[in-house]
Parts: C-alpha cells; structure tokens; sequence
C-alpha cells in the first residue's frame, strides 16, 4: 500500500496537496484493520454468553436446591414447634394442681390444718403449730354423677307394725316430710304475715 | 470467491494493482447485490422492528384493556400459585403467675376421603380409634361414606399428634387421610376457675373472659399467596404476605393454686351441707385483685357440652340474692362513721320491733337483752341493728350503701354482671330502711358483697375488685383492670377500726356465733349471714337460706378479705356452721400460700353485755 503514495504524488498536482495528505493518513490503516480476523471477538462474545448462561443455570439451580432446603427446614421447624407445644401442654396438664393434689394424697401426704411461721431472726415459732391430720381430709374428687332411676331403684320398704306398740322405732318414712332441724320454729312466711322473718 | 476465480480462469498473473482493483470492486458489487443499499436496509429493518412491536402493543392491548384478569384467574386456577392462611394464635389467658388458665396449641383436624377409604374402612377405623382415640363406630360410618369425598375423623387433634398418626397410617398403606389447620384451645387445668375462663366452641368464644374479651385474644389470620412448582415455592417467583398477628395475653389476678383449693373447700361445702350451689371469693384487702373467685357448681372446660347450660355460669356474679346479716357491717360501720352510735353503746334489744305492719324477730326467741352494739354483731341481732338504724337521718344509709358499691356493677370484666337491688330513694320508707338494715330487701352479687366488705378491712377505703392486671379493653369497649382500680373513703378509719373489733368478737367461742371460722394463730374478723331466700315463683320468702360468711385476716392488718356463699343447704346450718369453717379453711391456705405470719395482736375483748 505504501508504495502507491510515491507514484500518486508524481500525478497529481500539488494543489491536491492538503487533501491528499489527509487522504493518506487516514483511510488505509481503517480499512486493514477492518478485514481483521473476527474470531477472537467472538469467542470472547460467546465465552460470556456460555458462561453466562451457565452462570446463570447453576445460579438457578442452587437456588431451587436452597428452596427445596428452606421447605424442608420449615417443615421440621413446624414439626418441631407443634411437638414443642404438645409437650407443653402435657406439662400444663402435669402442673394442673387437681394432677399433684390427687399424687400427694395418693403418697398420704395431707393438709396442714394451721399455719405456723418460724421467725429465723428470733427463732421463734409465730402461730399456733398444730400437727397436721388425716381427719377431715380435702375432698378432691366430684361425686360420680348419680345413677338413672333405671339403674337405681327406689327401695321397697314394707313397714310392718309390731303387735305391741313400741315407741319411736317405727316411724322411719314419716319423718321425711319435716324440715331440716332447727328449722321448725320459723314459721311459713308469704307475703301478707305479718312476720319479718329472721336471718343472723 | 469472486476475489479468487478471475485469477484461476486466466491462467496468467496480473499485475498486482490491477488485480487488487477488479477485486475489490467485484466484491463491492457482490454485496451490495446481496445487502442492498444502506437506506433500504436500514428501511426493512425499522418496519420488521414496527410490525414485531404493533403486535405485542395488540397483545397488550388485548391483555390490559379487552380481557383483563382472564388470565389472572387462568393462572390461578391452573394451581401454580397457592394461597395459604397463615392462623394468628389466639392468646393465652394466664394467672397471677404467667400460668395458662387457657392456652393454644398448633392444631390439625383428620379429614378422609371416603372414595379412597372405603375398601379398607373397618382396618383403618380400628387404626385410628386406637391411635387417635376416636370412636371405633362412628370412624368406621365416616369412612363407609358412600357418594362423598370428605369426612372428619378427628378434630382439634395437637398437630404432633395428627401429623404422626396420619403418616403412621400412610405407611402402613391406607390411603385417603388428611389433615387441615385446626388451632387447639386447651385449658390444663379443667375446672379450674372455668366459670370465669369461659370456653370456645366451634366457631368462637362461647363464655367468660373468653368471650368479654375477644377481640384482644383472637388476634388477626394472615394469609401468603405464592408461585409453587413440582410442590416447592418457585424461589424468585412472586409472593405477597399479609403477616398474621398474634392474640395478646390476658393477664389475670387470679391465683391458680389458691382458686384450686377455694374450689375444691367450696364443693366439698356444698355437699356437705346439701346446698344447691355457692360461691366463694378470696380479696386482696389493699388492692382489691381478686385471687380467687369459685362457683360451684362447675364443669369442665375442655369439655363443656357435659355439663348442662345452667352450670357453665358465674353465679357469685350474675345471679342477685339477699346477703343477710354480712350486711349488717356497712349498715353499722356508715352508723359509727355519722357519729350516731360506737362500739360501746348500750342497747335495749326487746324480744320483738314492730317495723309498719310487719314485726322483727331475732333468730333466737329471747326476752328484753341489754347488748351493746358489738353484741348485737357478736349475735347478730336483727332487731338491735334494725333499732339503731333508725337513727340514721334522711337517706343517709342509702348513701353509705351507695358508697360501698351496693346497686352498681363492678365491671371486672364479665358479661352478665347483674348490679343487684338497691331500692331507689322514692321507694324507700321506714319498713324498707329496717329490712335492709340487716340485709333484707336488698340484693347484690358476690363480687360487690366482698368488696363491700373488704371496705372495712382496708380501713374504709372502697377499692373497686379486679380480675384483669394492668389493663385490657373488653369487647364492650370498657376498660378494666388493676390500672383503673378506683379508691374512695366511705367511712372514717375510725369507724373501719371500730366495726373490726367488733367483727372479732363474731368468732369469738363465748360470745360470737361462729366459732368455726377462726383461724388458729390468728386474729379474725368476720360477720355470719343466714337469709331467708325468695322463691323463683311465689316472689316471697320461700323458707330456704343462702347462708354466708364473710371476714378477712389477719384483723389488726389484714391482707385478704374471704367471703363463702352457699345456696340452700338442706342440713339446717347457718352462717357459722356452713360457711365459717370453709372460710377458715380457705383464709388459712391464702395466709400459709402468702407467708403472711400471725401478727402476734390479741383479739378484741369488747363487751357485748351490759
């Protein structure tokens, strides 16, 4: 390419000059390198492109793997947690004090009946210590639902008199019909006696 | 190729130049003939870029404008985003010491498919009856189902215990069974204090704090809605969450432990006497937090369709009665404190007052006593309180009553208070001043009465009763609790002090009529009741009592007020013989539960003769 300037120059007039000097300088070495091989480009164009979406598949990939791992871990946590709760309700069940009382007593431990402070700074006992007994003991338990009549019959009683009258002792199903003792002296009260009954 | 074949066909070299320039032109035209020129070029490229983007504006438009959300639900339906509800737990109900009265548990209800169970029904019926303690027939009727794809077997099952046995029978090859969220309300402690807890149903809350405070316990259910494939969430696809939030905790003064015991006296109170129900109620004097608060009868509340309706309620709260002869504490203390009478005035009680129409009698047939007023609350008379009050001046014992909280609700946070019957000021004449002098013609609930009392022991300063600490709004919109507990003087402390060494005398063996409630150790205050009750039917005194006691400990400084209630004992008790030796038994407990150390003071010797 070089070698045509000289002759160039030899025909063409001078007064060209400047333009054939900008000609020269310019327009040669862009057309060579224009005509340069394209492959390396490529190659790095299609390295980036394949390690890209490479990149990007593996990327996708860890990150299905780390979902999978997250429902799974939240799977167990949830496990965990529901089993956590359950025994903590066991254990509520456990603290219920019905559950410890029925075990103590069970053990024969009972109630004390008073309570009695020992004052460590005089070592003293304040209150009136009385050992603790079995009588009278807490009743824990309901009393079992009553029988239906089906089950528990009225029993029959056939009041037979004695020849001979003997007092007191026969009278059994009379008496049911009195009040509670003590009871007796008040009086029916409605609305028009004059009685304002007592109460204390 | 063009570059190369004018060279092969001549056979001859060119020259250089020559041949250079052929070439390139060759080539120039060669592409130019292939690409066309620039401008056409440039021209094709920008209509096949126009029509490529006017038919994804068409689709956009068709998307956005023409049919929008068809494909949002097409989406939806076609399962690859899914919805889940994200359950808030419902809040504990706790006692004094952060122990649930009332707690939830992650729940699970089994669900089948009958389709599916049908072919082996009986062997999974008695898998699951044995594994999930259901019933072996009904299970086996649930799975038999012909035409049906659902069914429960279970529910509120602890998920522990669901998810484990349903993978248990999915491993032993039974097909079919599911579970669904199904939150557990459990309450560890049965019947205790479940007339106040309350207890949920199906749906909701059905009684109790329960259901008065609702909307604080339940809390608000979120939800997530997210993209899911092959049964995993798509990592980067799109998800909203509305986060769930929480029920808040209730905190309450109760004592779980004490509130045991004070059930487990009462029951055995009230049996014992053959009474109809009772009630009974443990006060913290100075800051009126109820420890305890008892009914019975009671029921299970985690099982309260096994008790009937009637026995799910709190009676000390919503069921007014006469209190009888307690009454007669405010009736005297508003006495001394207006200056009319002290514990030392002499009185001449006759055998009977004629009140109007009616006559006065005292619970024991007696001729002209001379008593001084500690005497007549040592006996407990009738017609000497009756006889004193007529010295109060114009609707002054209203006021007092008034002032000890008689005729107002106490609003600790309950449903279904009543407020009593405290007879208005246009009803009120000398009759119905007698009467409800000794606690007659007036009526409260439990709660009121002991807070009445607990008055005097707290050196008559009223404290308004708390079941709530710190504060809680219920679903009425009140606001309860010990932060808005209220104070205010009724009587002078002089009159309070006055009226306790009068109370102590109540225990006293010699000259009171309830021996039975003393605390060994400890000085005592306290007042017997023996009312007449009034009948559901006849409006009248139907002869049948509510008897009572109520008093509080130790006297000289008292830290609990107790006051014991039974309904209609059968065994002809009082006062004194019924409810005195429950209340001894309960105070010893709260004294001996609390450290509270016999204060070493000796119980008052006033006279109650003359």
């Amino acid at each position: 390419m070089s070698s045509t300037a000289p002759a160039l120059r030899t025909r063409v007039p001078r007064l060209a000059e400047v333009a054939l000097e900008r000609a020269r300088l310019t327009v040669v070495p862009k057309r060579k390198r224009r005509h340069s091989s394209p492959v390396p480009f490529l190659v790095v164009v299609s390295m980036f492109a394949v390690g890209g979406i490479v990149g990007l598949l593996l990327f996708n990939t860890s990150m299905q793997q780390a979902s999978f791992a997250a429902t799974d871990l939240q799977r167990q946590a949830d496990a965990l947690q529901a089993k956590q709760q359950t025994l903590q309700m066991d254990l509520d069940r456990l603290r219920d004090p019905q559950a410890i009382a029925l075990k103590a007593q069970r053990m024969g431990m009972v109630l004390p009946s008073s309570p009695a402070v020992l004052d460590l700074g005089t070592g003293k006992v304040l209150g009136d210590p009385v050992p603790a007994t079995r009588l009278d003991p807490l009743r824990l338990l309901a009393p079992p639902p009553a029988k239906p009549a089906l089950l528990d019959p009225q029993a029959h009683v056939t009041v037979v008199h004695p020849p001979e009258n003997s007092s007191g002792n026969t009278a059994r199903g009379s008496h049911d019909s009195a009040g509670g003792p003590g009871r007796n002296d008040h009086t029916g009260h409605t609305n028009n006696t004059s009685h304002t009954q007592p109460t204390h | 190729m063009p570059t190369t074949s004018p060279r092969g066909r001549s056979g001859r070299p060119t020259t250089r130049r020559n041949r250079r320039g052929r070439r390139t032109a060759a080539a120039a035209r060669a592409r130019r003939s292939l690409r066309g020129s620039a401008p056409l070029r440039l021209r094709v490229g920008f209509v096949f870029i126009a029509l490529v983007l006017s038919f994804f504006g068409a689709r956009l438009v068709q998307l956005q404008a023409v049919e929008p959300g068809k494909y949002a639900t097409l989406a939806a339906s076609t399962g690859g985003t899914v919805t889940v509800e994200l359950p808030a737990d419902r809040g504990p109900i706790l006692d004094r010491n952060g122990r649930p009265l009332a707690e939830s548990v992650a729940g699970r209800m089994v669900v089948a498919d009958p389709l599916q169970t049908r072919n082996r029904a009986p062997e999974l019926a008695r898998f699951l009856a044995k594994r999930l303690h259901v019933d072996y027939f009904s299970t086996l009727h649930a799975l038999d189902q012909k035409n049906s794809r659902f069914a429960y077997v279970a529910r509120r099952v602890p998920a522990d215990r669901a998810v484990s046995v349903v993978n248990a029978a999915t491993d032993a090859g039974f097909k079919g069974l599911a579970t669904r969220n199904d939150p557990v309300r459990s309450y560890p402690d049965h019947d205790v204090a479940a007339n106040m807890v309350g207890f949920m149903g199906t749906d909701g809350p059905l009684a109790g704090l329960e259901l008065s405070f609702n909307h604080q316990l339940e809390g608000r259910d979120g939800s997530e809605t997210y993209e899911v494939g092959a049964g995993n969430r798509i990592p980067l696809g799109h998800s909203t969450v509305t986060p769930a939030h929480n029920g808040t905790a209730l905190h309450t003064t109760i004592d779980e432990d004490l509130q045991w015991y004070t059930q487990r006296v009462l029951r055995q109170t009230v049996l014992a006497s053959g009474g109809q129900s009772g009630f009974a109620v443990v006060m913290d004097t100075h800051s009126g937090e109820l420890l305890s608060l008892a009914d019975y009868p009671t029921y299970d509340a985690s099982n309260p369709q096994a008790s009937p309706r009637r026995d799910r309620n709190a009676l000390s709260l919503t069921s007014p009665y006469e209190p009888g002869s307690v009454e007669k504490v405010l009736t005297l203390s508003g006495l001394i404190d207006a200056g009319k009478v002290t514990d030392r005035t002499r009185l001449l009680v006759p055998g009977q007052l004629q009140s109007g129409d009616r006559v006065i009698h005292d619970w024991f047939p007696h001729g002209t006593l001379r008593m001084t007023l500690a005497g007549v609350i040592a006996q407990s008379s009738n017609i000497g309180t009756a006889k004193s009050s007529r010295l109060f001046g114009h609707g002054q014992l209203r006021k007092y009553l008034t002032g000890f909280g008689l005729g107002q609700r106490t609003n600790i946070g309950l449903a279904g208070e009543t407020a009593g019957l405290l007879p208005s000021q246009a009803d009120w004449n000398g009759m119905t001043q007698d009467r409800i002098a000794f606690g007659q013609s007036v009526s409260v609930n439990g709660v009121q009465m002991a807070a009445a009392i607990n008055t005097v022991a707290n050196g008559g300063v009223r404290v308004s009763p708390s079941l709530i600490q710190g504060r809680a709004t219920t679903n009425a919109g009140d606001v309860v609790g010990t932060d808005v507990a209220t104070r205010h003087r009724v009587v002078s402390k002089n009159a309070a002090h006055q009226m306790t060494q009068m109370m102590e005398r109540v225990v006293d063996p010699n000259v009171g009529v309830a021996p039975a409630a003393q605390v060994p150790g400890y000085v005592v205050a306290g007042k017997t009741g023996t009312a007449q009750r009034v009948g559901a039917t006849c409006g009248c005194y139907n002869g049948q009592f509510t008897v009572s006691f109520a008093g509080f400990a130790p006297a000289d400084n008292p830290r609990f007020t107790v006051y014991v209630v039974v309904q209609r004992p059968t065994n002809g008790g009082g006062g004194g013989s019924v409810a005195g030796p429950a209340f001894s038994k309960i105070m010893s407990f709260a004294l001996r539960r609390y450290g509270v150390a016999p204060t070493g003071a000796k119980s008052s010797h006033l006279p109650t003769t003359w």
